[in-house]
Formats: structure tokens, sequence, C-alpha cells
């Protein structure tokens, strides 16, 4: 995936002539490539993140179109008054880079790991929200961040667990990727790195549908709501706090158009306890294939056997049914 | 309101009466923050801001960033004085649904940067100098500070990344008034030499009486016409609330709305101030 970044980033570059790259002194060889063919639009701006977002705005004002690279911690945490006033509320063609996002630097603790940058994010009008989950979707998606005239963040995880797509895609906003039909009782939908995780967990469940979102914010209200009408629960999986990311905004739209019952996996609210490997920390937060499985099966023993969204078409109330 | 042939644009005294016809209009705070910077914004209008072709939003216009959001009623004046901005906006100030806010915003045609929150504005016009030296186009971009502003690190940052980048076209202009919201910049956060700190960090730096527009034009046009690669600053040492004489380095008109009294009085002297010099 970090490949299909770089190469996505040189495309972008030698497309439109406004792109200009800045980082905050981060990206070890990640811009090689992007150095070698257009060296005068690489700007490293230091260890200066909040300025580095300001520039990033008077350049999109004065008529660029500037990439902003940096870690997720830092960028958009770190900066988000700069992100609210300086970019989002002028709505300009800024684009962010998150990496590293979730628990990828797991050995550097809580100031390198990031769980609550959707979050952050997803209140600031105007800003846009990508996370892909593989090569394919982290292509369609700087396409579709180069297509597009607002402020956007890409939030870019751990990127080495392999394909979830099998052929090339092409994404309009909010769009939901269907990754694995299903009639079953359950859907699932993941963002990120618990793609992987969704489609694993998954066949435990007869008939489960899977979904890849890798469109966080604006997030098609209408494909969700089809979704949950289909089903009697909605497993969502993300590799960020359980509150304010991908989780949140499905039952955001879930309890507005159609009550469903909704299982947050996710990172609960805390932060990381130990220093180990990023599959240790994963475990120590409960998203590993196990404790995933284990912590859905525990929810659908709450899903009453005549799901709430029969229960309401039937005209009962919920506790009558259950 | 008609004006006497003799007096030039952006006339100071205007201007402060401008600013407080607004601020009695909107019951409004800030006025002394607006008074400190008029003569600054009065030389720039008048003499440097090259405005370009096409109004407040012209492609080809010199930047001016306050990033000192609170003095914004100063610049409101000015932009009432190029006529892009009516009486009818002076007078509705702070009414419901009306668009000038008591703080810089950018949706303002005639504003550059939203500010108000500080440290914000420097970087934005380095972004802007940067952006106009790529394209290879003569815009300048001039960021006007506060002094109480130069406590927030991103300025630091914004100075740093400016003279590494050479970006001569980009000029700071403090507004050394000498006072923040809570008291003297003295008694809260210590800024010793500001003019020291700059040339430090790289920057070409002139100091000049911040009321004093003669000087303050020399020392504009000499920086301006400098064939220096670093950028430009300008320490103007001003007076908070210059102008009238119970505003002047009294901070509670930080703070203070004016009451029907001390509007009359205050125009008072504006108005003799004028007639003074006219006469």
């Amino acid at each position: 995936m970090r490949n299909a970044f770089a190469a996505a980033l040189v495309r972008a570059a030698q497309r439109d002539p406004r792109v200009v790259l800045l980082t905050g002194d981060h990206g070890y060889t990640l811009f090689d490539e992007f150095r070698r063919v257009c060296p005068d639009r690489y700007l490293n701006a230091g260890i200066a993140e909040q300025n580095m977002v300001g520039v990033a705005a008077g350049l999109a004002k004065g008529g660029l179109r500037p990439i902003v690279y940096g870690l997720s911690a830092f960028t958009p945490v770190r900066v988000l008054e700069q992100i609210k006033l300086d970019v989002c509320y002028e709505q300009l063609p800024v684009l962010f880079i998150g990496d590293g996002a979730g628990v990828v630097y797991s050995t550097l603790g809580s100031s390198h790991q990031s769980t609550e940058d959707v979050a952050a994010l997803r209140a600031i009008p105007n800003m846009a929200i990508l996370s892909p989950a593989d090569a394919r979707e982290m292509t369609a998606c700087m396409e579709l961040a180069g297509r597009t005239a607002g402020p956007v963040y890409l939030r870019m995880g751990k990127s080495d667990l392999g394909a979830v797509h099998s052929r090339r895609l092409s994404l309009a906003w909010g769009e939901l990727c269907k990754l694995r039909e299903g009639t079953g009782d359950v859907a699932w939908i993941a963002t990120g790195s618990m793609v992987q995780t969704a489609l694993a967990v998954s066949a435990q469940w007869a008939g489960s549908q899977v979904w890849s979102a890798p469109c966080l914010k604006p997030l098609d209200a209408l494909q969700v709501e089809a979704i949950c009408r289909q089903h009697r629960a909605v497993i969502v999986l993300e590799e960020h706090s359980i509150y304010g990311g991908l989780c949140s905004a499905v039952a955001e739209i879930a309890c507005a158009r159609t009550p469903t019952w909704v299982c947050p996996i996710g990172v609960q609210d805390r932060f990381s306890r130990c220093c180990g490997s990023y599959q240790y920390l994963m475990n120590e937060h409960e998203l590993n294939a196990e404790a995933v499985a284990a912590q859905v099966r525990e929810f659908l023993k709450r899903v009453p056997a005549t799901s709430s969204r029969e229960a309401f078409s039937l005209g009962v109330s919920v506790s009558e049914a259950a | 309101m008609p004006q006497p042939q003799t007096v030039q644009p952006f006339d100071p005294r205007r201007l402060r009466r401008t600013v407080l016809r607004m601020a009695y209009a909107g019951s409004s705070v800030h006025i002394a923050c607006a008074f400190s910077l008029i003569e600054i914004l009065a030389v720039l209008y008048r003499l440097h801001l090259r405005l370009g072709h096409g109004g407040p939003r012209a492609p080809d216009r010199d930047y001016l960033i306050l990033s000192k959001g609170h003095g914004v009623m100063a610049q409101y004046a000015c932009l009432h004085e190029l006529g892009w901005l009516s009486d009818a906006d002076l007078d509705s100030y702070f009414r419901d649904g009306t668009r000038l806010k008591g703080l810089s915003d950018a949706h303002v045609p005639g504003l550059e940067a939203t500010s108000g929150s500080l440290g914000h504005g420097l970087s934005v016009g380095a972004g802007l100098a940067l952006a106009a030296k790529r394209r290879g186009t003569p815009q300048r971009c001039f960021a006007v500070v506060g002094d109480g502003e130069l406590n927030e690190g991103s300025i630091w940052e914004a100075l740093l990344f400016a003279a590494h980048f050479d970006l001569s076209n980009l000029m700071i202009i403090v507004d050394e008034n000498g006072y923040q919201a809570m008291g003297s910049t003295r008694e809260v956060m210590r800024l010793g030499s500001i003019a020291g700190k700059l040339s430090a960090f790289g920057l070409e730096t002139c100091e000049v009486d911040g009321h004093d527009e003669a000087a303050l034009d020399a020392a504009m046009s000499k920086l301006l016409k400098s064939p220096s690669i670093a950028p430009k600053a300008l320490v103007a040492h001003t007076v908070k609330g210059k102008g009238v004489s119970f505003m002047e380095a009294n901070n509670r008109w930080h703070y203070s709305r004016l009451s029907a009294e001390t509007y009359a009085a205050a125009l008072a002297e504006l108005e003799l101030g004028e007639k003074r010099i006219a006469s």
C-alpha cells in the first residue's frame, strides 16, 4: 500500500503542475521517486507542523494544490485548529496524509499512536476522510482526492496486510465496497487494517456480507441504511477509538433511519499499556481475530431472535418483541 | 459622511472615527487593539499595498493579512474607505444576520485570513508568499501581528520557515503596543528585544515609530527596495488606544465598550485633532 501511495503521489504531481508536497520532516525513503521526478515540488517544512498547515493553506489560497504528509498522531491531531480555521473554513484543496494510523508505531508508545484522528476530524465541516484498506483502495482514494476541490484527510494505517480487492476500482465519495456477498443475519463493515480481520472472522457466521468503507466521511447514508435493513446486526470494525469513528458514523445513520443492532469493534477508551510488536498491541486492544470473534459472539447473544427492525416494521416495540 | 477635500485617503483620524462609529453601533470591545495599528494600515493601503485589478479578490493583488485579528475594526475602516464596505455595514455591526465579525474572517472580501485565534496568519502569509514566488508573480504579502501574539510558538515556526525559504516578498509588521489581553507584555510574558529576535531569525529588520506615517513609509520603502533575499520585518512601536487620550496605554480599552458619553468624548478628541491640523 505504501508503494501504491508513493506511486500515486508521483502521478498526482505529473498530472497536475499545481501539486506540491510538504512534509514535517517525516517519510524517510517514501518520497525518493517523487524527489527524483519533481525535486522542486518537495518541501520539507521542518519539525513545525502548525506552520506547515498554515503554509499549506496559503499555498492553496495562492492557487497550488498542497499535499501535506505527516504521522497521523501529529497531522491532524496536533494541528487540529490550523486544519479547522486555515484550511476547512475556507474549503481549500489541501490533502492531508496521516501515516502510521492506529497502533502501527507499536514500539514507540502513545506519542506516535493515533486512535482519535478520525473522531477529531469528523466534526470539522468541509473535511472529507478516506481510509484505504489495500493498495487498490489507496490508488482509488488518491485519485478521488485529486478530483476533489476541498480538504481531504487520508488515513494510512497498517499497510502490509495484503490485498482485499482483486481488481482495480474507482471510488465515488461515500461509497462502500462490497467484498463478500451474503444473505445471512450479519453484515460486516470495516475500514483500513480491519478489513482483513473482517474477511477472516466473518467466515465463522454463515452468509456474512462484508463491506469495506474506504470513505469515512461522507458516508453514503442510503447504502448504509440498505445494509442495515437487510441484516439483523451490523458489526463495525476499525483500528480507531470506538468513539467518533466509522462505528459512530454507521450508528448515526442507523439510529435515524432504521434501528439496527450495531456492534462496535475498535479501540476502547484507553491508551496502549505496553510496548511490543504490532500484533502484540492488536491483541492488547482485543483487535486480533480471536478476540474479535469472541466480542461478536457475545454481542450476538444480546440481539433478539426477532430483530428490532422486524419488530418496528410489525408495529410492536422492541421490549415486546424481546 | 462628507469628507473635507483637504484630507488625504486613509486619514488616521477619520479611520479612528470609523472605528468608533462601528464600535458604538455594535457595542464592540477591542477598540484600543484597532487604534494602535491605524497608521500602519493607513500607510500600507495608501502607499504600498497594490490592490490589483478586480476588487478585493483580484488575482494579482498584494496580500495584507491581519494575523492580529483583534484589530479588525481598523481594517474594516480601511475597507470602508475603499468602498468595499458600506455605511450600512458599519452601522449594522454585530446585528443579527450580518457578516462582519469581531475578528478577522477570510469570508469577508478584503480580509485574507481567519484570525483572532492567534499565531495563524503569519504561516498563511508565508504560504501565500511562497505561492507567489513559485508562480513567478511580483505579489507581496504583508502580515500584521501583535506583540502579544508573539507568545504563540507557531509564529516562531513561521519565521524559521520564511527565512529558510528566502521569502523576500513577505513582510511581517509587529504592532508592538506593549499590551496583551490581561496586562502589559512585560508583566505577562517578557519579549525582550523583538527586533533583535527577528534579526537573529534571519529577517531584515527595521524599527519605527508606528504612529509616524512618514517614518512608516520610509521604513517600508527601504525594506521593499532591499535586494536581500531575506524576509522583511518591521517592528512598529505603537501605543495601544492611540488617538484618544483616555484610551491610550489604558488596557481597560481592550475590553471596554463605548457609552454615549465616552463615544462623544472620543469623537470630540479626534475631530479636534483634525481641526488643529487643518488650522
